[in-house]
């Protein structure tokens, strides 16, 4: 086996160190200056973060509008990146351009904009608010993610399950969906993510019930090792993410 | 097919760029005012933090583009492992970046206690230089790993093409390499332009507490003065959206300018 070079190993220090450090604050109960390892290790930022009433209704949130979201967003994006896939559109520029601007336009902005509606409509502050307010900025990512995984080949393979026989709900349960597996995981993953990241929005629209970012924010000056062991949990979504994109890396193509 | 996606964009985002002009136009009342304009423009708060935003995105998104293109040189022969690597930071939300930042850069952080005081203050430093930190940092593998995806065989033919042909390596990089590279880093570009233009738990959590970006300002407003404030948000957040798409739109133009050059 070759031995990984300089570059590799300074990138790995680079970019793990700062995370890492992350995991030894989060059980750090005593970590004075200038020691570089901690006095005393323990739970202390379990109880700390978890000790109001905020957490876990939060974590809750968070996991329940991204999950709530990005089933949504799927199933809104499938017949979009069928068509956009298939290079069915003449005029495919105006779509492109409407799928861009939530992605330049700053969060806050759409989740002020949006709180002008949701206060006529009830829904500020709602699951039901939140899921709408993170629809808008999700969509987007999951129609550009899940359109590179149509074209020909799942055309060809659909047209041979029409052939043999199969009836169109058969042809999606299995053709369609397992020829689509890589791509719809990959969508379904930075749906949810870019959901459970969402700040901006989130406060906007639904100050009332916050999710975990909104509740971590203030722990990073109050109380670091709770802060540290909020973003544990928050981290965790993320390193399933990278975990499943090195699978695909290494997968046969 | 594409109705249902359209019609939830529009009515989702077209109906939040409606209310967010509405809200900054429209007073509580219900009766039609500039005054939300005139008192942010008026505002010499508001300038400060529209200079602030521009300086903070426009330094970020250049020394992220940069040092992408550095890591992607330095990683393009290179196996998955060290990619995988790289990818580390891409799907860390940015709150989290920020919160390891002020445990590493922080006065008393571990920085200071590895290398003795640092020379510079980072988090909370006026020039915005912490916020520009974590994005560069945030930011760079992911224009690094849209450029070494632009990287891939095909390029790899051409250029041993060009070699053949007699080309130098300067001209192989300027004929072959970057006309491959240029729209994935542009694309990529814009949208970390835009994003730190726009979001502010970073600079709520390593940016100075003044001057604010101007989306810290958007958010301070609504605290300040719960009635007015919400129009003067809404006010600023409509020029930061304008200056987004204005970015935007002025890279894909001049993108197409050099296309056709």
């Amino acid at each position: 086996m070759r031995r990984p070079s300089a570059v590799v190993v300074a990138t790995g220090v680079l970019f793990a160190a700062p995370l890492a450090a992350l995991v030894v604050r989060a059980f750090a109960d005593v970590w004075r200056a200038p020691a570089l390892l901690p006095q005393r290790w323990g739970g202390r930022g379990f109880e700390a973060a978890f000790a109001g009433d905020d957490a876990i209704p939060a974590l809750v949130a968070s996991l329940g509008t991204g999950a709530a979201t990005t089933t949504l967003a799927l199933v809104i994006a499938w017949p979009a990146a069928r068509v956009l896939g298939e290079r069915r559109l003449h005029h495919p520029a105006p779509v492109f351009m409407l799928l861009a601007m939530p992605l330049l336009v700053p969060p806050y902005a759409v989740g002020l904009g949006l709180t002008e509606w949701f206060l006529r409509l009830g829904v500020t502050g709602t699951a039901a608010g939140l899921v709408l307010a993170h629809l808008a900025v999700v969509l987007p990512y999951t129609v550009l993610l899940l359109l590179s995984g149509f074209g020909p080949e799942i055309r060809g393979l659909e047209e041979m399950g029409r052939a043999a026989g199969l009836s169109g709900a058969e042809r999606l349960r299995w053709v369609t969906v397992p020829a689509l597996r890589p791509t719809l995981a990959t969508a379904a993953l930075v749906s949810f993510l870019v959901s459970w990241s969402q700040y901006g929005t989130s406060l906007a629209v639904a100050p009332e019930q916050p999710t975990l970012p909104v509740v971590l924010l203030p722990f990073v000056g109050a109380d670091p090792q709770a802060a540290a062991t909020l973003s544990l949990l928050f981290l965790a979504p993320a390193v399933l993410a990278l975990l499943a994109a090195v699978r695909a890396m290494k997968a046969p193509a | 097919m594409l109705a249902p996606a359209c019609i939830v964009l529009l009515l989702l985002f077209g109906g939040a760029v409606v209310g967010l002009v509405r809200s900054s136009l429209v007073t509580l009342g219900g009766a039609v005012s500039l005054d939300a304009w005139r008192g942010l423009l008026a505002d010499p708060g508001f300038a400060d933090a529209a200079r602030f935003s521009v300086q903070v995105a426009v330094l970020s998104t250049v020394l992220a583009a940069a040092a992408g293109l550095v890591l992607a040189g330095l990683l393009r022969s290179r196996g998955t492992l060290p990619r995988a690597v790289l990818a580390l930071p891409v799907p860390v939300p940015h709150l989290l970046v920020a919160t390891s930042a002020v445990l590493w850069l922080g006065p008393g952080g571990l920085a200071d206690r590895l290398l003795g005081a640092l020379p510079l203050e980072l988090i909370r430093d006026h020039g915005g230089l912490g916020i520009v930190a974590v994005y560069v940092y945030k930011e760079a593998p992911f224009l690094a790993l849209l450029v070494l995806a632009a990287c891939g065989q095909g390029l790899q033919a051409r250029e041993e093409a060009a070699t053949v042909l007699g080309a130098t390596p300067w001209q192989r990089l300027r004929w072959v390499t970057w006309p491959a590279i240029r729209g994935p880093l542009l694309v990529g570009s814009i949208i970390v332009c835009a994003y730190a233009a726009g979001a502010f738990e970073v600079p709520l959590l390593v940016g100075p507490n003044s001057p604010p970006t101007l989306a810290t300002f958007a958010f301070e407003a609504t605290k300040t003065d719960v009635i007015a404030g919400q129009g003067t948000a809404a006010a600023a957040l409509t020029l930061l959206s304008l200056f987004a798409i204005a970015i935007a739109a002025l890279a894909v133009r001049f993108a197409r300018d050099v296309e056709g050059a």
